[in-house]
């Protein structure tokens, strides 16, 4: 091919046509091929606003990468923190209101309440998708809507069964079981020799809703189809609702009104001899000064969550993503710093820190040290791989964080193990309720 | 006891109550204790109720006070301790939430928004109150009930709109954002506790002010409240108690540490995903409830009398 001199002021016209765009739209390849960055606007700062630290190690190391970021880029990044349950609300407010934090690191489906006040963050995406492995399938799921990114998914504070050993040894299994019959036994077998298991029934945010929905899903039933119409009073929902009502039979009293930090109390006080529940309860004893809890974390193990009758994972977990807001004034630089933090080089180090407390969403990050240098955190390596979403196996939307926020399955399975209705009149009682959000 | 006797007590009750503790030097005589004389009766009908009353209310006190003094070795050891009693007190706790939070910093913060959002609310309140009781505009009782209402609508309804106020007023994470919001509730609940105590001082009063010359504003000043005292510090301290536990305001228009308030400050430092540090938010609270406390000891007999109408014609 020859090269006129008309050519080539034509094609580098075109190049610098393009590299002039692409700093127009604020974004640049300057160092090679599988690195991209977004050039900060001019006396960018930004202010994010993150859940409160579940170990000390992810605020401490967050922060720190935070900090590298500002000597790299010179821009300077607020951290303001809110305890985890109270960023739904405040996100909300930022959202209606158009102004507040640059960028929320939020949960579960907030992007898909307000997602035309959200930047898109597709390029981003596009760009950590390809070059660590891909996204999770529930990440995409979270995180995308109508084809676009609006969220960009940091990953799910999993749930694993958390076990005393010993006391399940006693009960003649190695380690707990991950069948669901086998889990009923051993659940009988823990009651009979004084440590029963305990999962909560209350309205747990991140527990009840993450062991309820498991076993639902695990029995092939769920709230709605893919068209979006109710069809939870189903045959499985009610096998779902039999087998938790037998399994409620072996838990400790008390369970109904069980919150989040519950269990990790009773476990700690040595009352349970398993539940469901992320790192934490390993990690604060094992952080404890005292002998006692030392040695709980010593005989503490974890296992992955049963799987059902549908032979698959059926999951949910608390799943987190952050925002980047369209009334933020430095779009380009709240996309660089989550480019920065969500690179190997921060992200592996800030999982390690935190020990696998958030399980990632990018396929490539299975490969951490923190998933074999700390071998009690193992099996929370797959948690976002193996989870499905709230509002499964229909869209993310008003109607599916309503019907989580209403706690419709974690009542229904209540109602049923307390008696107060049989299994089919709380399927059929919990179907109602949720065709009110559904229908709207 | 004999019959006659006791229809005697029985009659000598229903006076009592009728005439009311409003007029004690017109009590029939005898009529105040009498029906109490027999110490089985006293026992059943006020000791027990009494010390029922005292342990629902202070149980929670009792608790946050133990729970602040628990190591966590004692606080999950059922077997060993018991959960009623403290073995082996720690200030740890205590030190925890000073030392190592913002406590201190959230406490001023707390006292500083309530102070003066309990202030500006009462001076509302009492202009309110008065034009309403004593001014008889034309729609004044229509206004007292819609100041009522606007009393009765949640905050969880209001803190969008009021969200938008605040920012595009540019008060946002400033305590101004809290001290200027807090009145929308804080006012109506004033003004509707002031009516009704205006409404207990004799009008004469005023009017032989009118007579002698004074202004409205004087009358007010010089004369509704000094008498309205009592109306004054129990508005008062019932909008401060409001303000000091406030939480969804709090929540949405603050989000730097060192402007946040106590009750939202604790939850962001004490309890980490679904571990509560239960000795320190404990003691949180503890140490959050007792300015709240002492307060009511200072003007407890005020707030009473104000209760039971002080003003006599």
């Amino acid at each position: 091919m020859s090269f006129t001199r008309r050519r080539f002021l034509q094609t580098s016209s075109a190049v610098a046509a393009g590299a002039a765009g692409s700093q127009l739209l604020g974004v640049r390849r300057p160092f090679a091929q599988d690195t991209m960055s977004f050039e900060p606007e001019p006396g960018a700062e930004l202010r994010l606003l993150r859940w409160s630290k579940f170990v000390q190690g992810d605020e401490d190391m967050w922060i720190a990468n935070t900090k590298k970021f500002t000597e790299q880029t010179g821009v300077p990044v607020r951290i303001d923190n809110e305890s985890w349950e109270d960023v739904r609300p405040k996100a909300a407010v930022a959202a209606n209101v158009g102004s507040g934090p640059d960028v929320i690191l939020g949960w579960f489906d907030d992007p898909h309440q307000y997602p035309d006040k959200l930047v898109p963050l597709t390029d981003l995406a596009e760009y950590l998708g390809n070059k660590y492995g891909g996204w999770y399938d529930a990440a995409q799921k979270y995180g995308m809507r109508d084809g676009e990114w609006i969220g960009l998914p940091l990953g799910a504070s999993g749930a694993r069964m958390v076990y005393r050993q010993k006391w399940v040894q006693d009960a003649g299994y190695e380690e707990f079981p991950t069948d669901y019959q086998e889990v009923l036994d051993i659940a009988k077998k823990l009651k009979a020799n004084g440590h029963p298991m305990g999962m909560a029934l209350g309205h747990g945010v991140g527990d009840a809703n993450g062991w309820t929905h498991t076993i639902l899903w695990g029995f092939g039933g769920k709230m709605v189809d893919e068209d979006n119409n109710v069809v939870l009073n189903s045959q499985e929902t009610v096998d779902a609702l039999e087998y938790v009502k037998e399994l409620y039979q072996s838990f400790i009293p008390g369970t109904l009104s069980w919150l989040d930090p519950n269990n990790n109390k009773v476990y700690l006080a040595g009352d349970i001899g398993a539940t469901n529940n992320g790192i934490s309860v390993w990690y604060a004893a094992k952080n404890s000064e005292d002998p006692a809890m030392q040695a709980i974390a010593e005989d503490t193990y974890h296992a992955e969550m049963p799987v059902g009758p549908v032979g698959k994972p059926t999951e949910l977990h608390l799943f987190t993503q952050a925002m980047v807001f369209k009334y933020s004034k430095y779009p380009n630089a709240a996309k660089e710093y989550l480019r920065f933090m969500w690179e190997k080089e921060q992200y592996e180090p800030w999982q390690l820190a935190a020990t696998g407390y958030i399980s990632h969403p990018l396929a490539d990050y299975a490969n951490n040290a923190v998933w074999t240098e700390i071998p009690k955190s193992t099996p929370y390596r797959d948690c976002v791989k193996n989870m499905l979403w709230n509002g499964y196996s229909g869209d993310l939307s008003y109607a599916s964080a309503a019907a989580m926020a209403d706690y419709i399955i974690v009542d229904m399975f209540a109602q049923a193990a307390a008696g107060e209705r049989s299994p089919k009149e709380a399927a059929e009682y919990a179907a109602r309720r949720a065709e009110r959000y559904y229908r709207v | 006891m004999a019959i006659d006797e006791e229809e005697r007590l029985t009659r000598a009750s229903a006076r009592f109550w009728k005439w009311g503790r409003q007029n004690p030097k017109s009590e029939p005589e005898g009529a105040s204790t009498d029906y109490l004389i027999s110490m089985p009766r006293k026992v059943v009908t006020v000791y027990i109720p009494l010390l029922i009353f005292l342990f629902v209310l202070l149980f929670p006190f009792y608790w946050m006070t133990i729970t602040t003094l628990k190591s966590n070795e004692e606080l999950y050891d059922y077997e060993n301790y018991s959960p009623f009693w403290v073995a082996k007190p720690t200030l740890d706790n205590i030190y925890k939430l000073f030392f190592e939070t913002s406590y201190p910093l959230w406490l001023w913060n707390t006292m500083l928004v309530s102070v003066v959002a309990t202030f500006l609310s009462l001076v509302c309140a009492v202009c309110a109150a008065y034009a309403i009781e004593r001014l008889r505009f034309k729609g004044a009782r229509l206004t007292g009930m819609a100041i009522f209402l606007a009393y009765l609508v949640p905050p969880s309804i209001l803190f969008i709109p009021l969200a938008l106020i605040v920012f595009n007023y540019g008060l946002f994470d400033t305590p101004f954002a809290l001290i200027l919001t807090y009145p929308t509730f804080l006012i109506p609940f004033c003004t509707w506790l002031l009516m009704g105590y205006f409404r207990s001082i004799p009008y004469e009063l005023e009017e032989c002010a009118l007579i002698d010359g004074a202004s409205r504003f004087q009358i007010l000043v010089k004369i509704l409240l000094p008498l309205s005292i009592p109306g004054l510090i129990s508005a008062g301290i019932f909008a401060f108690t409001l303000s000091w536990n406030e939480f969804i305001y709090a929540l949405t228009f603050i989000s730097s540490s060192e402007n946040k308030t106590v009750p939202v400050g604790v939850i962001t430092e004490l309890v980490e995903g679904d571990v509560y540090h239960w000795g320190s938010l404990m003691a949180g609270a503890l140490m959050g409830s007792l300015p709240v406390a002492i307060l009511y000891s200072f003007f407890v007999e005020h707030y009473v009398s104000s209760m039971t109408g002080a003003v006599k014609e």
